[in-house]
């Protein structure tokens, strides 16, 4: 499993993020977006919750045992997992590094 | 993204807490995907058991198959996933069309399951299930988005809509599920339900069009027991925690 433990800075977190989300939807689809912090999943994105499945499954891959991230998810309810914007992922991935 | 060859073709499952003593099986229903599970249901149980979800056959990220979506296909599927997975015996529940593969479960393969949990399974007979296998057309898809969706609260964007409605397209015209559904018509009514010994959780909205179902079953399997939770037929998203607690004491009483 490709896991790391270096530190990333919040911009590099973004830039992974993004990088997840153009391997998960295709190049085509993230062309037409203006992909932001503010960004949500469902509304802007458009992502499905299997991609949101396979987003997730690259996060976990990627932080290994750093992060807890469908644990994180699970804490959720729905209308929160409908609102979850990149920010909210990039600052609980800022907070399991610290 | 774990993807496993199973009867020669590939499909995606997800496995939380591996190692624990009991292992739990979730299938999810037609249309859909382990997502139903994924993000509220499968945490939880995996808090105690060993949990596995997997897409059915031209679900999820699953391969198409052109045929094979009567309950004998599907649970051919099943227990070959159990087999390439070595899982030798595991408590199984299914949601909607899953529940029925679950139940056909139980009925083929009783020795490979333990405790049985369904919701939401519908009366394959029912008029409104069949009539949605029937009359589907691009405007259902939209008119069925347009004024079902705040019951799941999701509003499906235009990438989302052309994406499911490939999957509707390819399912309803191109494989065999309508004509192989069309052959379950009558599993209700069949002599084998009674034959089902496992205890078994029912699972039913309060409100869905599927309770009456729940109410058949209750009455068909000896050591059933019905619980209806307040919502319609999509429970599992409306209230996910009450679904995963349910499942959860059920699954680990002794």
């Amino acid at each position: 499993m490709d896991t790391i433990t270096t530190k990333l800075s919040s911009e590099e977190i973004f830039n992974l993020m993004k990088q997840f989300i153009t391997e998960v939807i295709g190049e085509e689809f993230v062309e037409e977006m203006d992909i932001t912090p503010e960004s949500s999943f469902t509304k802007d994105l458009e992502m499905d919750s299997i991609e949101i499945v396979s987003f997730s499954e690259k996060i976990k891959a990627h932080f290994g045992e750093q992060i807890d991230f469908t644990g994180w998810l699970s804490s959720m309810d729905l209308d929160q997992l409908i609102n979850l914007n990149l920010g909210m992922i990039i600052s609980y991935i800022e907070e399991c590094q610290s | 993204m774990p993807i496993i060859t199973v009867n020669n073709k590939s499909v995606h499952i997800q496995e939380l807490n591996k190692g624990a003593a009991e292992t739990i099986v979730l299938v999810h229903g037609m249309f859909s995907n382990l997502s139903v599970y994924y993000f509220n249901i499968a945490p939880l149980l995996a808090t105690k058991c060993h949990v596995v979800l997997y897409d059915l056959k031209s679900h999820g990220m699953s391969e198409k198959a052109l045929e094979g979506y009567d309950l004998t296909s599907m649970t051919n599927d099943l227990f070959a996933l159990m087999e390439v997975l070595n899982l030798q015996k595991v408590h199984l529940g299914g949601y909607s069309f899953g529940g029925l593969i679950a139940l056909k479960m139980a009925i083929r393969f009783p020795e490979r399951i333990n405790k049985l949990a369904i919701i939401e399974a519908p009366d394959p007979n029912d008029d409104k299930t069949r009539g949605i296998i029937d009359e589907y057309s691009r405007e259902f898809l939209e008119h069925y988005v347009e004024n079902f969706t705040d019951t799941t609260k999701v509003k499906m964007g235009k990438r989302q809509m052309e994406r499911n409605h490939r999957m509707y397209e390819y399912l309803f015209y191109q494989t065999s599920i309508k004509t192989d559904m069309e052959l379950e018509k009558d599993f209700f009514g069949s002599p084998a339900i009674e034959t089902i010994k496992q205890s078994t959780l029912l699972l039913y909205g309060t409100d869905s069009n599927c309770l009456n179902a729940g109410k058949h079953l209750d009455g068909m399997i000896k050591n059933a027991s019905l619980i209806a939770v307040p919502g319609d037929h999509n429970i599992p998203i409306q209230q996910p925690l009450v679904i995963a607690e349910a499942l959860l004491n059920f699954f680990q009483e002794i």
